[in-house]
C-alpha cells in the first residue's frame, strides 16, 4: 500500500537512482543529527590542513578540524534547509495561489499576482541574497529570505489549477449544498493539488539546497554550525595552501545530493505528466 | 622580356627588403621611446579619489599619487621620519606650541583641467591649503577626515556650527600671503604635522570642486606626481605630471640603509629626479587566487601574499625566505604592519564590565582576566597569520619607541589551568557564567577566528552553549553595533594614523568611549590622567613612561586580549626598483618607484 507518489518514483530506472541516493544520505544525516555520527566536527586539533590519513578521511581544515565529520553535518543541514524552506515555501503557495484561483479576477487574485509578479520580475539568488542580507544574516533570515523567494512559482501553478477545477461538477455541488468558499478550498481544491505540489516541492528542495550553498558562501547564510557552503566557502583558503580535501568532500556530496534530488524530480514529473496526459 | 621579369622581381624583392628594414628600424625606435610602466596590485578597491573620502588604504594610496601633501614620509626611513612635501620645510612652531607657520614651495601647479578658467592648471597656494582643510568641516563634502582636525584648530569647529560659510574666515588658519600658511592649534598637539601627511590632507582646488562636485571622486585634480587617466572598478591608470617639480632625490636624507636595502637597486635612483616611472597601473584584485595569479603570470609586478599561501611561497618562516625557484624572479619582504589586531570587552556591559556592585565588579575582572589567560596568541598565530605575526603584551606594539621590550609577556601567554583556578577563585562555574557574545562580520575566516576562540574558552571551562556568535552581514553593521555597544567581545584590528603611540592609546581613553574609539568603553581614572597628561607632550621620556603607564592599566584591568601585529608578506618582481611599505609610505613610495634597465624597459 505504498503511496502513489512512491510507486510513480519506483516504476523508472532514475527515480529508483534518485530515491536510493536521497535514502543513503538521508540515513546519514539523520544518523548525524542524532548525534550518532560527525560528533566531532568543530573539535580542533593540533594539525592544520592535515593531509588525508586513517583517522581523517578527508583530511583536517584550517583549524584543524575533521573534513569528513563537518561533510556529515552540512549533509545533514542541507536536508534541514531543504526541509524547511520547502514546508515554508510550498505552505505559502499553496495557500495564497489557491486563494488567487478562487477568487480570481477579485482583488485578493490582483494583489497575490502583483506581489509574484514583482518577486518574480527580480533573479531568485539575487533576491534571496539581497533578502537575507537585509534581514541581518544568520539563520533565520537566510530561511525566511528564500521562503519568501520561492513560493511564486507554487502560487502561479496552484492558481492556475484550482481555476481549472474550480468549475468542476464537485465543486459546483459543494457549491449547490451550500458549503463555504473557505471549505471547498480547504477540504476539495487544495487536496486535488497534490501531484503538483510534490513534484514543485522537490524543485524546491534543490533550490533551497543550491541557495543556501550560495548565501552561506557570500557570508550571509548559518550563523553557526556547518553548511555545504561555508565549507566551498573555506575551500578558497584551502587551495590556496594547496589542500582540497574541504572542496572535494562540500562538492561531491552537493553532487551526489543534487543528482539524487533531481532525478527523483525527473522521474515524479514525468509520471504525473504522463498521468495527465489527454488519453 | 626575360630580362623585364628578373628586374621587376629584384626591384620586388629590393622594395620588401627596404619596407622590412623600415619597419624594424621604426619599432625598435619605437621600443626606444616605449613608456616605462609599473604595474601595483591592491587587494581592494577604492570608493573615491577625493582626497576629504581618502579613508581607505586603497583611497589612500591613490590620493597621495594624485594630490600634493604638505608633509610626507621619507621613503626609506624606519622609524618613519617626516618630511617637506609641498611645504618648503617643517613648520616653524611657536614658543607656547600652539601656532605653526608653513611656508609652501613656490612654483607649484595643478594639472591642466578644464575646472579652470583658461583650463591651466594654477599655483598651488595656501588659501588652497586652507579651503583644503576646512571642506572637511563643510557638511556638503560628507567628509571622513574631519576627526583628524575637530577641536584642534581654533574657529574651525566653530566655522563649522555656523554654516560652513567660505567667505567667513577661520582665525585659525590664515595665509600670511600667497606662500604662508598660519595655523593656530586650541591646544599643543604633537601628532599635528602627521595630520597633514596623510591622503586627508590632500590639497584641492576649489574650482575642481565647484565644477565636479561629488563627480571629483571619479576625477582627480591634484598637482601631486601622476596625473589620472582613466580609473573603473578593476584598475587605475596614471601618467606621469610632466608639470611635477623636479626635485632631486637623495638617497641618504630618504634614509637607505645599505644593509637593510642590499640588492634593491636603489642606489640608481640617487640625484635623479622623480617621479622614475612614465605610467602607474593599478590593479584593484580583491580575491587571493586571482591576485596571486596575475602576479604569477606576470601581469602585475607586486602582490602581498594571502597567508594561505605562505606554505607555498615561503622557504622558511623565521625569517621569511623565498622558496629557492621564486628566488630568480620575485624580491620579499615581510613587514611588520603599523597596528595590531585584538579583542576587547565591552566595559559598558555589567555581565562582563564595569558593575555598580563592587562584589560583581571584582568577579567580572576576574572572568575577563580568565578569558585572556585562555586565549592561546601562539595558536591563533600560527593558524592565521601564518605563524610570522608577532605577539606583544598590551596596545603599545614594537617599533614605537615607547614599547617596552622588557615588559611581562604573562598577558600573552596562554595558560588554561591558571584560567580555570581564577574562575573557581572568583565563584564562576559552568552554571553561573554569563553567555559570551562573539561579534564579527559575516565571513569565512572571522567565523574560524570565532570557533577557534570558542575552543579555547572550551579548554578553561566554558559550556559551548554559552558562546554564541554575534554575525553582521557586512563590516559596517559590525561596526555601527559595536559602536554603539551592542557587542560584547569586540575582535578588530587597528591599523595606525601616523606613527605615534598615541594614536593606539587613545583606544581606551575614557572620554573616547563608544561611539567614539574606545569601542571596549574602558575609562580608568588611572589611565584616563596618565593619558591626558602625555597626549600634549612630545616625544620625550616623561611621555615615554606616562604612556606606558597607561598600558599597565589596560593590562591589569584585563579590558582587552592583545595584541597581535600581523607581518605582511610583500613579493616585487626583480627587474622593479622599489622598497614597498604597507603603512605609511605606501602611496608615496610610488614616485620613486623605477624599472631596472634594459629588461625594465617594457
Amino acid at each position: 500500500m505504498s503511496p502513489e507518489w512512491l510507486r510513480i518514483l519506483w516504476r523508472s530506472p532514475g527515480g529508483r537512482t534518485g530515491c536510493l541516493l536521497i535514502f543513503l544520505l538521508g540515513l546519514l544525516a539523520s544518523f548525524t543529527s542524532m548525534g550518532w555520527l560527525g560528533q566531532g566536527w568543530s573539535a580542533g586539533s593540533d594539525i592544520s590542513w592535515g593531509e588525508v590519513s586513517a583517522s581523517h578521511w578527508f583530511g583536517t581544515n584550517r583549524l584543524g578540524q575533521d573534513i569528513f565529520d563537518r561533510a556529515l553535518v552540512a549533509t545533514a543541514t542541507a536536508f534541514r534547509v531543504g526541509l524547511l524552506v520547502t514546508l515554508g515555501a510550498i505552505a505559502i503557495g499553496a495557500c495564497l495561489g489557491g486563494l488567487a484561483g478562487w477568487r480570481h479576477d477579485r482583488w485578493p487574485d490582483h494583489c497575490v499576482m502583483w506581489l509574484a509578479g514583482v518577486l518574480d520580475s527580480v533573479p531568485v539568488f539575487l533576491l534571496a541574497a539581497a533578502l537575507a542580507f537585509a534581514f541581518g544574516g544568520g539563520e533565520a533570515a537566510m530561511y525566511l529570505a528564500m521562503i519568501l523567494s520561492f513560493w511564486t512559482t507554487t502560487a502561479r501553478l496552484v492558481r492556475a489549477e484550482v481555476m481549472r477545477l474550480r468549475g468542476q461538477d464537485f465543486v459546483l455541488a459543494a457549491r449547490a449544498i451550500g458549503l463555504p468558499g473557505q471549505q471547498i478550498l480547504r477540504r476539495h481544491l487544495l487536496p486535488n493539488t497534490m501531484h503538483l505540489l510534490l513534484v514543485q516541492a522537490s524543485l524546491t528542495f534543490v533550490a533551497a539546497i543550491k541557495t543556501e550553498v550560495i548565501l552561506s558562501f557570500l557570508g550571509i547564510g548559518l550563523d553557526d554550525g556547518v553548511s555545504l557552503g561555508l565549507m566551498l566557502a573555506e575551500a578558497t583558503q584551502d587551495i590556496l595552501a594547496g589542500h582540497l580535501g574541504n572542496f572535494l568532500a562540500a562538492s561531491g556530496c552537493l553532487f551526489l545530493l543534487l543528482l539524487g534530488l533531481n532525478l527523483a524530480a525527473d522521474a515524479l514529473q514525468d509520471g504525473v505528466d504522463m498521468k495527465q496526459a489527454p488519453s | 622580356m626575360k630580362s623585364d621579369s628578373t628586374l621587376r622581381l629584384a626591384l620586388a624583392v629590393l622594395l620588401l627588403s627596404l619596407q622590412t628594414a623600415c619597419k624594424d628600424a621604426a619599432d625598435s625606435a619605437a621600443d626606444l621611446t616605449e613608456p616605462k610602466r609599473y604595474v601595483h596590485s591592491l587587494d581592494g578597491v577604492p570608493a573615491s579619489l577625493d582626497p576629504a573620502q581618502a579613508g581607505t588604504r586603497y583611497a589612500k594610496f591613490l590620493v597621495l599619487n594624485l594630490y600634493d601633501t604638505l608633509y610626507r614620509y621619507r621613503y626609506l626611513a624606519r622609524p618613519y621620519e617626516l618630511a617637506p612635501n609641498l611645504a618648503a620645510a617643517m613648520p616653524e612652531l611657536s614658543k607656547d606650541g600652539l601656532t605653526l607657520t608653513i611656508r609652501l614651495k613656490r612654483g607649484v601647479h595643478f594639472i591642466d583641467d578644464p575646472a579652470f578658467a583658461d583650463g591651466k592648471g594654477r599655483e598651488v597656494t595656501a588659501q588652497d591649503v586652507i579651503y583644503s582643510l576646512q571642506r572637511h568641516f563643510d557638511p556638503a563634502t560628507r567628509s571622513q577626515g574631519a576627526w583628524l582636525w575637530q577641536g584642534r584648530i581654533e574657529g574651525l569647529d566653530a566655522w563649522k556650527d555656523q554654516g560652513s560659510n567660505y567667505e567667513q574666515p577661520v582665525s585659525g588658519l590664515r595665509a600670511l600671503d600667497r606662500h604662508t600658511l598660519e595655523i593656530r592649534l586650541t591646544q599643543p598637539y604633537p601628532q599635528f604635522v602627521h595630520t597633514l601627511a596623510q591622503g586627508f590632507a590632500g590639497v584641492v582646488p576649489r574650482e575642481a570642486v565647484t565644477a565636479y562636485g561629488l563627480e571629483l571622486g571619479r576625477r582627480a585634480v591634484g598637482s601631486g606626481p601622476f596625473r589620472l587617466q582613466s580609473i573603473d572598478s578593476a584598475r587605475a591608470r596614471l601618467v606621469r605630471n610632466e608639470r611635477f617639480r623636479q626635485e632631486t632625490f637623495d638617497l641618504a636624507l630618504e634614509g637607505f640603509d645599505p644593509e637593510r636595502d642590499q640588492g634593491l637597486g636603489l642606489t640608481a635612483l640617487d640625484g635623479r629626479s622623480s617621479p622614475f616611472i612614465d605610467e602607474l597601473e593599478v590593479e584593484f584584485i580583491p580575491e587571493d587566487a586571482a591576485r596571486w595569479s596575475s602576479f604569477y603570470s606576470g601581469l602585475t609586478q607586486f602582490t602581498k601574499v594571502p597567508v594561505a599561501q605562505f606554505g607555498q611561497v615561503l622557504e622558511s618562516t623565521a625569517p621569511p625566505t623565498l622558496k629557492p625557484e621564486l628566488q630568480e624572479r620575485f624580491q620579499l619582504q615581510a613587514a611588520p604592519e603599523l597596528g595590531f589586531v585584538y579583542t576587547s570587552f565591552n566595559m559598558a556591559d555589567p555581565e562582563i564590565g564595569y558593575s555598580e556592585d563592587p562584589q560583581r565588579n571584582a568577579r567580572n575582572r576576574a572572568l575577563r582576566c580568565a578569558i585572556v589567560k585562555g586565549f592561546d596568541w601562539t595558536q591563533r598565530n600560527q593558524r592565521f597569520f601564518g605563524g610570522i605575526g608577532e605577539v606583544f603584551p598590551g596596545v603599545i606594539p614594537p617599533r614605537l619607541p615607547e614599547y617596552d621590550p622588557e615588559q611581562d609577556r604573562g598577558s600573552t601567554e596562554a595558560d588554561p589551568a591558571a584560567a580555570r583556578a581564577l574562575l573557581a577563585a572568583a565563584d564562576w562555574d559552568a552554571g553561573n557564567l554569563p553567555v559570551l557574545e562573539y561579534g564579527f562580520p559575516a565571513s569565512v575566516t572571522e567565523r574560524q577566528l570565532f570557533e577557534q576562540f570558542r575552543g579555547f574558552m572550551e579548554a578553561i571551562g566554558y559550556p559551548r552553549a554559552k558562546i554564541q556568535p554575534l554575525s553582521y552581514a557586512s563590516f559596517g553593521d559590525y561596526y555601527r553595533a559595536y559602536s554603539q555597544g551592542q557587542v560584547m567581545l569586540i575582535t578588530s584590528a587597528w591599523t595606525m594614523d601616523y606613527p605615534d603611540a598615541e594614536n593606539t592609546v587613545q583606544l581606551f581613553y575614557g572620554p573616547h568611549r563608544a561611539p567614539g574609539a574606545n569601542a571596549a568603553s574602558f575609562d580608568d581614572p588611572q589611565f584616563n590622567t596618565a593619558f591626558s597628561a602625555a597626549a600634549t607632550l612630545p616625544p620625550s621620556p616623561q611621555r615615554t613612561e606616562l604612556y606606558r603607564a597607561a598600558n599597565q592599566r589596560v593590562i591589569d584591568e584585563c579590558a582587552a586580549i592583545t595584541g597581535l601585529v600581523r607581518r605582511l608578506v610583500l613579493l616585487w618582481d626583480r627587474q622593479v626598483i622599489l622598497q614597498p611599505d604597507w603603512a605609511f609610505v605606501g602611496g608615496y613610495a610610488m614616485r620613486f618607484v623605477d624599472l631596472r634597465d634594459p629588461a625594465g624597459q617594457r
